[in-house]
C-alpha cells in the first residue's frame, strides 16, 4: 500500500515455525511500513501472533545457570563451522546470535535488502556485575541483493525473564 | 599407498604358497580310456620324486585326471603318457602366469573397492580430493572422459567431465557448479551427480536413454581459485581471485562477467564489491574458457548452472525484467522440474525469471547462453533458505544432490525428446 508522503506499507500473513519444535506452526500477521526517503530510519513493524509459542522456561534456566557457572568467560568462533557443524553446547549461543541478527536486520532493512545471518565469526562472553548475561558477537550478515557478507559487531544482553536486548551494534567495512 | 598394498598382497600370497614359484609348471587333463590306464596313473602318483600334484586323483576311467607337474618333470611325464597311448590335454601352459594375473586382479579389485567406497559424497572436500575423484570416475567408466577447457587466473586447470556414449558432437547438455566458490553444496552435489550418472548408465532407463542420444559436459568447480580460497582463507569468498588494476581489492563476480547486458543494473562497478562485474565482459579467464568451449562445440541444447542458497529454479532474463520468447515453455518446464524436486523430500523451489524471482542482475551466465541460442537455460539455487545458508551441514549434501538431480533429469528428458 502506497501511503502518500509517508511510505510503503506491507500486510503480511506468516506461518511461524519454531526450529526446536518442528511439525507445528503458529499463524501470525504483520504490518511493515517502510518510511519514504530516509535511509536511517528502521521500518515500523506491528506483529500479532495468533496462538501460543512454546514455553522455553526450562531450557532458558538451564542455559543461564550453565553460563553463569563458567569459571572462564565463554569464547567461541565460526558457528557454524565451514562444514555447517554446530557443537550442541554452542547451539544456544547460535540461536541467541540469530535473534540478535533479527534485531540488526530490522534496524537496517529497506525494501531493497534481504539479510540472513551467515555465520557467528566470533563470540566472547563478558561477565557482568548485574543479572544479565553479556555476549559480544562478531556476526557475518549476508545481504542477498548486493551479495555482500558484512561483519557486524553486536553486543547482546540476555536474561531468562527479560529476553534478549541489543544495546550496541556496529557495522564494519566489508573489505 | 597403492604400491604398498600391492607389495603386502604379493607378500601374503607368497606366504600362502610357501614363497614357491610355479614358473614352467603345467597342469594336464588326462582322459583315461580303461582301468589299465587308471592303474598306470596311480603308479605315476606313487613316484614321489616327481612331486606330482594331482588336482583330481585317478580313480575311475570315466573321470578326468588333473595333475600339476613341476617344470623339470613336464617333458618326462608327457613322454611317458604318449608311450602308453594315454590321451591328455594342456589345461594350463604356465601356472605362474595364471597366478601372476590373479594377483594383479586381486590388487586391482581391492583398489577398486577402496576407491569407490572411499570417496564420501556426503562430506565436503578440497579441490585436490575432488580432482582425484574425477580421475577415479574416468578410470572406472569408459564413457567418461576428463577434458581441460582452460586454466584459472592462478593457473589451476579447469576440468570438465564429458559423458559420451557415441558419435562425435552429439547434441549436448552443459552443467556447472561452484561458479561462486562459497556455495559449497553445489560442487559437492555436482560430484554426487557425476557419480550417479556414471554408475547408473546401463541400468537406469532414463540415464541410459539420455546418454544414448546426447552428451553431457559437467564442470564441477567453475571457480577453482575461489574454491581454494574458501578453504585456506575466507569461507565466505564468492568471486574469482584476479588482481584488479588500480585497486587493492581482488576478484570479479564471475556471474556478472558474461556478455549479456554486461555492466547493466544489478552488477557493481566497484572492484571491492562482491558483485563487481569486472573491467569488461569475459575478462575473467574462468568465464572465457567456458564461453570458448561452448562456442567451439556449437551443439549445446541446454545450459544448467548450480548456485546456493534460496531454493529457486530460474530461467532468463536477469539483465532485463522482460520475459524471454520461450517464456511459456520454460515456465512450464521449470514448474515440472520443481515438482520433481519436491516429490523427494518436500523441498520447495520457487520458479520464475531471474529478475522476478531473485533480483535484476546483469552479466549472468544463463542470459548469455539463452541469447546465444541455447534455449534450455536454467539456474538453480539449492538448499537452504537461510537457516544455514552457505554453511549447509554436510549431512544435507546427499539429500540436496538427490532432489536437485530429479529436477535436472526432468529438464534433460525434455531436451532429449
Amino acid at each position: 500500500q502506497d501511503i502518500d508522503d509517508v511510505g510503503h506499507k506491507y500486510y503480511l500473513e506468516l506461518e511461524l515455525e519454531d526450529v526446536l519444535d518442528k511439525g507445528r506452526t503458529v499463524h501470525c500477521t504483520a504490518e511493515v511500513l517502510y518510511p519514504l526517503g530516509s535511509k536511517s530510519s528502521a521500518p515500523d513493524v506491528q506483529v500479532a501472533v495468533q496462538g501460543e509459542l512454546r514455553s522455553t522456561e526450562e531450557a532458558d534456566k538451564e542455559f543461564y545457570n550453565r553460563i553463569r557457572s563458567l569459571e572462564k568467560e565463554l569464547v567461541a568462533e565460526n558457528i557454524p563451522d565451514s562444514h555447517g557443524n554446530v557443537p550442541p553446547e554452542l547451539e544456544p549461543i547460535h540461536l541467541l546470535a540469530w535473534a540478535a541478527s533479527g534485531y540488526v536486520t530490522w534496524q537496517n532493512s529497506t525494501e531493497n535488502t534481504k539479510f540472513h545471518l551467515a555465520q557467528v565469526k566470533h563470540v566472547k562472553q563478558v561477565k557482568r556485575p548485574d543479572e544479565d548475561l553479556q555476549f559480544d558477537y562478531l556476526l557475518l550478515l549476508h545481504e542477498m541483493v548486493s551479495q555482500e557478507v558484512i561483519p557486524w559487531e553486536v553486543t547482546v544482553l540476555w536474561h531468562p525473564r527479560s529476553g534478549a536486548r541489543v544495546p550496541r551494534d556496529r557495522r564494519q567495512p566489508s573489505h | 599407498a597403492n604400491m604398498k598394498l600391492i607389495f603386502i598382497f604379493s607378500a601374503l600370497i607368497g606366504a600362502s604358497l610357501c614363497l614357491e614359484t610355479f614358473v614352467g609348471h603345467q597342469v594336464l587333463r588326462i582322459k583315461t580310456k580303461n582301468e589299465e590306464e587308471v592303474k598306470q596313473l596311480q603308479l605315476l602318483e606313487s613316484l614321489e620324486h616327481l612331486e606330482l600334484d594331482f588336482w583330481i586323483n585317478p580313480s575311475a576311467p570315466a573321470l578326468p585326471v588333473d595333475v600339476r607337474i613341476p617344470a623339470v618333470s613336464v617333458q618326462s611325464v608327457k613322454a611317458f603318457l604318449e608311450s602308453q597311448g594315454i590321451e591328455y590335454s594342456i589345461l594350463i601352459e604356465d601356472l605362474q602366469d595364471v597366478l601372476d594375473k590373479e594377483k594383479q586382479e586381486m590388487a586391482e579389485s581391492a583398489q577398486r573397492q577402496r576407491s569407490s567406497s572411499s570417496f564420501d559424497f556426503g562430506a565436503y572436500h578440497t579441490l585436490d580430493e575432488i580432482n582425484n575423484e574425477l580421475d577415479n570416475l574416468v578410470s572406472f567408466h569408459s564413457f567418461v572422459e576428463k577434458i581441460q577447457i582452460g586454466e584459472s587466473y592462478e593457473k589451476r586447470p579447469m576440468y570438465v567431465l564429458k559423458f559420451s556414449t557415441g558419435r562425435s558432437n552429439r547434441p549436448a547438455i552443459w552443467l556447472d557448479a561452484g561458479i561462486h566458490s562459497r556455495e559449497w553444496v553445489t560442487q559437492a552435489s555436482a560430484l554426487w551427480i557425476a557419480n550417479k550418472i556414471a554408475s547408473d548408465y546401463g541400468t537406469d532407463p532414463s540415464i541410459t536413454s539420455l546418454l544414448d542420444k546426447m552428451d553431457l559436459f559437467l564442470l564441477p568447480v567453475a571457480n577453482p581459485d575461489g574454491f581454494v580460497y574458501t578453504h585456506t582463507s575466507n569461507r565466505m569468498w564468492r568471486k574469482t581471485r584476479s588482481k584488479i588494476p588500480g585497486s587493492i581489492c581482488v576478484g570479479v563476480d564471475p556471474n556478472r562477467n558474461w556478455d549479456a547486458g554486461f555492466g547493466g543494473p544489478g552488477a557493481s562497478n566497484k572492484p571491492c564489491s562482491d558483485s563487481y562485474h569486472g573491467p569488461s565482459a569475459n575478462s575473467e579467464v574462468e568465464v572465457k574458457s567456458v564461453v570458448d568451449f561452448i562456442k567451439n562445440h556449437g551443439n549445446f541444447k541446454a545450459f544448467l548452472t548450480l548456485h546456493s542458497y534460496s531454493q529457486l529454479l530460474m530461467y532468463p532474463y536477469g539483465y532485463k525484467c522482460t520475459r524471454p520468447d520461450d517464456y511459456a515453455e520454460l515456465e512450464s518446464l521449470g514448474r515440472a522440474a520443481a515438482n520433481s524436486i519436491r516429490s523427494l523430500y518436500g523441498t520447495t523451489f520457487q520458479v520464475g525469471t531471474i529478475c522476478k524471482t531473485i533480483y535484476q542482475a546483469s552479466g549472468g551466465s544463463i542470459d548469455w547462453s539463452y541469447d546465444n541460442g541455447i534455449k534450455y537455460s536454467f539456474a538453480f539455487e539449492l538448499r537452504d533458505t537461510g537457516r544455514y545458508g552457505f554453511l549447509l551441514p554436510a549431512n544435507q549434501i546427499i539429500p540436496a544432490a538427490k532432489e536437485t538431480w530429479l529436477g535436472l533429469k526432468k529438464i534433460m528428458e525434455h531436451v532429449r525428446d
